[in-house]
């Protein structure tokens, strides 16, 4: 279908510097795993989205040299020709797609721990990192600054030797630039420190360097916090942030506005559980109106909607949609808008998991909307491309439409299986999305900080695309309201039945931490319940309320949330160090936190329940079991543990005779009726089963690509003649 | 007992899509699937033959319509009727309700069943006479809209019960044999398995001409009142106003109208 010319404007091309945009769709760096040390996916991942018609796709944060080293978390880096041929992998493959290639140069100051490199990063001033532990820069004197600026330059022309049309300098997410601009990092006193001009100089002139070495063949940008969200102790968007873009904005072809720091960067990459669309419009939006610059302006905020990226280039907030989760959800939401395919675009549901694994310190970045995220080049996997079934003609019964069932008979829809029934025993397809959806609200007031804790509806998303895509497919039946019996999946006629029936949480209190059930728990009683009981509001909840949470995600904190909101006293007890560890991954925990703190919700950390009884939950301390509490309560959830609801499976499974006799080859389980998980690793199950049902053992994971140098496989000379030219070596 | 369910083939308009000249939908933008209404009588009666009344039945589907019509017949012998009868004749192509009662009719009396289930009417035509217009021809007593039913085998009578305005129900006891059109919403239309649609292909299934049942084709034409002469969409009407942008900026525009309005 034609383009509505309604989003004409989102397809005109833009010229920053030397190069063209060939429309507004612009991919801000982001990182995925991959880095210099991984140049197939690197190249594949941001391919693909060349492919589904971004103008620019950025590489992640790109060390310029050792002693900006990241690790343990997984940075690319642009120190020597290695990376160079590494990175060209990339910038080839978007350049036959007709995009450009961008590289974010990045210099990290105190917040590089060099844990690989075992180098000494410098700063501006001797401060310790606010974001890692005990990291301490080394005091920049005149000839620091000149060597750090060389670094910049030098890295600046190995990006154009590689390709790059597009070279940050990286000022964002409080690294070094940003740390000479803002007081709260610098407190020197030479000209490199103090008034405005002096914080701006570092910036400046490491911007103007770069600019000689390469402005005439690439385009210069500057990614830049325009508010460190601080207040008046550090950049305010109103006052230097504005200030900071007049003064730098004759060396830059291109700014790239955010907000915040990398400290608490879920400022920036917003959860959806707490900021909505467009949420750096107050920040960021305001510099273009503003008219702090006659440069292009790309922007962020978890734009998904066609009519706001509409909005935000006619109301002249941004030049440029810049997109890190929306391409990473849909790779193709520029090709969707063009063709007007609006509902097939896949909506990102802000859920960050994909972030958690760049948290967690690098492994391959994960999407729960997009199940080929990252695996591109790995797999082969191609978000929008699915070759038939070598086996088509067998049908396949799915039982069960969470998100696990659901995304694995749209995949086996899309190859063109011949006939697939997906059976839900719920009136409605979604599992436990549905009634997750409803939670991570609390009494809808603002927040200490900004933002709301505006609930999980997004996650909804999950479950509406799903639903219109298996709509569309004819080969593909959805029948809801129908409980099948292992009996029923007997009789039912397929080939292929694959189980995805879900899971369910514990009833006795049986946890991770003692590996037991807790003496006294028991939610068949009406003053305990589990999370599921809570959210669908089945059981009445008393006015003080125990919280067990001992699975370090988002359920026990969500419930305590809503409880709490609601008006009743909260406690919430975990084991773990911390209260929803895992959303420090996602970046929701620092909002979390304020939310929790906000309603009076009395923590406990290191603490676990030995015994319900009714009032009272006694409890201990783990380090130390004989220091013992006791909670008075009038209700007790239990987000203890989950178990699959795996009794279909076997009851099928066991009977073989009878598999055998009515024409079943194959019984797979996936999701969490296999084992319970994240609902981003259940929708990666029921993709890749799909993918590969035909494959000769479709239940385990075919091998995947891994990148790597193999010894004697590459070239052993290369790594012996690198050992030879160590010092010591070359010395013996 | 013997039951004899009409079914139809409907047509279902993807979201866009475009006109022929002289009256049709370009049939790339069209997909064929079972009348909704019918999957509603089509469990009617085979609910009714399961119970206890019912039981031993036969359920007859019969249809008037092209070969791609057997799609909704064999839609219906995999959810469990026993035979399937489709009646077709080049003379049919573009026939009005009026003619294709002609021909259920036909077929009705050759079946000579103790009941008849049409639904209310179909998703595509909207006409809601075929059923009417059947018992007409059939000149058999008829419940229209029927949103609840039971049978007592003894007296051999029907208890129905119909929808009427402002939420009254009419119950009407009727004998048979009888005909009912049914509405939506009276059961839970069961759902075929895949063994089922499987085995549907091995159910009897015949097609028969015009003759076959009796009738020729200028019959058929004397019963026909209507023909289309076009298709076409309504004119956009004025007054309504478009509103672009995310949801919060649509939101705040219509507080504001509302607020113009309400001041003004
Ligand atoms: C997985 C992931 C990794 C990111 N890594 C970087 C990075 O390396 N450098 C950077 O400047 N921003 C990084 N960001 C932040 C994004 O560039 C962007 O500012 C933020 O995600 C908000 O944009 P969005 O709402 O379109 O996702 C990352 C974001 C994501 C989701
Ligand atoms: S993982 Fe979640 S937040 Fe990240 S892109 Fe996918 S849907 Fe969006």
């Amino acid at each position: 279908m034609a383009r509505d010319p309604k989003y004409d404007v989102l397809f005109e091309q833009v010229q920053i510097g030397p190069k063209t945009l060939k429309n507004r769709f612009y991919q801000v760096p982001h990182c995925i795993g991959a880095g210099s040390e991984k140049p197939g996916m690197q190249a594949y991942h941001r391919g693909i989205k060349a492919e589904g018609g971004w103008a620019a796709l950025c590489t992640e944060y790109c060390s310029i040299h050792p002693e900006s080293d990241d690790t343990s978390r997984l940075s690319a880096r642009i120190w020597d020709e290695g990376d160079v041929r590494n990175l060209a992998a990339m910038c080839d493959r978007l350049h036959e797609f007709g995009a450009l290639a961008g590289i974010e140069l990045w210099y990290g100051g105190p917040h590089a721990p060099c844990m690989e490199t075992r180098h000494n990063p410098r700063g501006p001033s001797q401060i310790a990192s606010d974001y890692e532990l005990n990291i301490f820069p080394r005091y920049m004197d005149a000839d620091d600054i000149a060597t750090v600026h060389q670094m910049y330059v030098d890295a600046a022309v190995r990006a154009r030797e590689a390709g790059f049309d597009i070279v940050y300098v990286y000022g964002a997410h409080a690294y070094l630039p940003f740390q000479f601009l803002s007081p709260y990092y610098n407190r020197r006193t030479d000209e490199y420190g103090g008034s405005f001009e002096n914080r701006a100089r570092f910036w400046r002139e490491a911007l103007y360097k770069v600019r000689e070495a390469v402005g005439d063949d690439c385009a210069i940008a500057s990614r830049f916090a325009v508010d460190h969200l601080m207040g008046p102790v550090s950049i305010e968007a109103q006052k230097d942030g504005a200030r900071f873009v007049e003064y730098a904005d004759d060396l830059v072809d291109l700014w790239d506005f955010t907000v915040g720091d990398i400290a608490e960067w879920g400022q920036n990459a917003g959860p959806s559980r707490f900021f909505e669309e467009n949420h750096e419009k107050p920040y960021s939006g305001t510099i273009k109106p503003g008219n702090h610059t006659n440069k292009p302006v790309v922007g962020v905020g978890r734009v998904t909607n066609p009519d706001t990226m509409v909005a935000i280039v006619r109301s002249g907030q941004f030049d440029l949609i810049g997109a890190a989760r929306p391409s990473i959800s849909d790779p193709f939401l520029p090709k969707k808008i063009e063709e007007g395919r609006f509902d097939d675009i896949r909506e990102c549901i802000g859920c960050n998991q994909c972030i958690s694994r760049w948290e967690i310190g690098g492994p391959p970045l994960v999407c729960t909307q997009n199940a080929t995220a990252g695996e591109e080049y790995r797999r082969g996997w191609h978000p929008e491309k699915f070759h038939p079934a070598a086996n088509r003609e067998k049908s396949v019964l799915v039982v069960g439409a969470g998100p696990a069932g659901m995304e694995c008979a749209m995949v086996l829809g899309k190859r063109q299986m011949e006939a697939v029934h997906l059976v839900e025993a719920e009136r409605e397809i979604g599992g436990c999305v549905n009634w997750i959806s409803l939670l991570g609200h609390s009494d809808g007031r603002p927040n200490l900080h900004r933002g709301t804790a505006r609930g999980l509806g997004e996650w909804k998303r999950i479950v509406n695309y799903r639903q219109i895509q298996l709509d569309k497919l004819r080969n593909v039946e959805i029948h809801t309201g129908s409980r099948l019996s292992a009996e029923d999946v007997r009789n039912y006629g397929a080939e292929i039945v694959i189980v995805a029936t879900g899971c369910h949480y514990a009833t006795d209190g049986l946890n991770a931490a003692t590996h037991a059930p807790i003496p006294g728990a028991d939610t068949s009683l009406d003053w305990q319940m589990t999370p599921d009981e809570v959210a669908l509001g089945s059981k009445e909840v008393g006015r003080r309320v125990l919280v067990l949470e001992n699975e370090g995600y988002f359920m026990g904190a969500s419930i305590a949330q809503k409880l709490a909101g609601e008006g009743r006293e909260v406690t919430l007890v975990t084991q773990a160090k911390e209260i929803a560890g895992y959303m420090e991954y996602t970046l929701e925990a620092p909002m979390l936190h304020r939310d929790l703190h906000r309603l009076h919700v009395d923590m406990h950390v290191y603490t676990m329940i030995e015994r319900i009884e009714p009032g009272v939950c006694h409890a201990y301390n783990v380090w130390d079991p004989e220091h013992k509490h006791e909670f008075e309560v009038d209700s007790v959830v239990l987000c203890t543990a989950r178990l699959s609801n795996q009794e279909l499976y076997r009851e099928v499974k066991a009977d073989k005779g009878r598999l055998d006799q009515e024409g079943i080859e194959a019984v797979y389980v996936i999701g969490d009726a296999s084992a319970p998980r994240m609902i981003v690793d259940s929708i990666f199950d029921g993709h890749r089963l799909a993918r590969e049902i035909d494959s000769p053992h479709p239940e385990m994971p075919l091998p995947f690509i891994r990148e790597r140098r193999l010894w004697g496989e590459a070239s052993n000379e290369d790594y012996l003649r690198q050992l030879a030219n160590t010092a010591d070596v070359a010395l013996v | 007992m013997k039951f004899v369910v009409c079914v139809k083939q409907v047509a279902s308009l993807d979201e866009e899509f475009e006109l022929l000249e002289g009256g049709g939908v370009d049939s790339d933008f069209v997909e064929w699937e079972l009348n909704e209404w019918d999957t509603f009588s089509l469990e009617a009666a085979l609910a009714l033959r399961e119970s206890g009344e019912g039981e031993g039945g036969e359920v007859v589907a019969v249809t008037v319509g092209e070969q791609e019509a057997e799609e909704a017949l064999l839609a219906c012998l995999a959810r469990g009727a026993d035979r399937a009868v489709r009646v077709w004749d080049e003379s049919l192509q573009g026939a009005d309700p009026l003619a294709v009662a002609r021909v259920l009719a036909a077929v009705v009396e050759r079946e000579s069943p103790d009941l008849v289930f049409c639904g209310v009417q179909s998703s595509d035509a909207v006409t809601g006479s075929t059923g009417t217009a059947l018992a007409g021809y059939l000149d058999m007593a008829r419940v229209a809209v029927v949103t609840a039913l039971s049978y007592d085998a003894p007296s051999s009578t029907l208890t129905v019960d119909r929808e009427l305005e402002s939420g009254l129900v009419e119950v009407v006891r009727i004998g048979l044999p009888a005909l009912l059109t049914i509405q939506t919403g009276i059961n839970e239309p069961r759902y075929a398995t895949l063994r089922a649609i499987k085995q549907a292909r091995e159910k009897p299934l015949v097609t028969y001409g015009l003759e076959d049942v009796g009738l020729d084709a200028g019959a058929v034409g004397v019963a026909a009142g209507a023909h289309t002469i076009e298709l076409q969409t309504p004119e956009r009407g004025a007054g309504a106003q478009l509103l672009d942008g995310s949801p919060a900026e649509v939101a705040a525009r219509i507080v504001e109208i509302v607020q113009e309005r309400m001041s003004g």
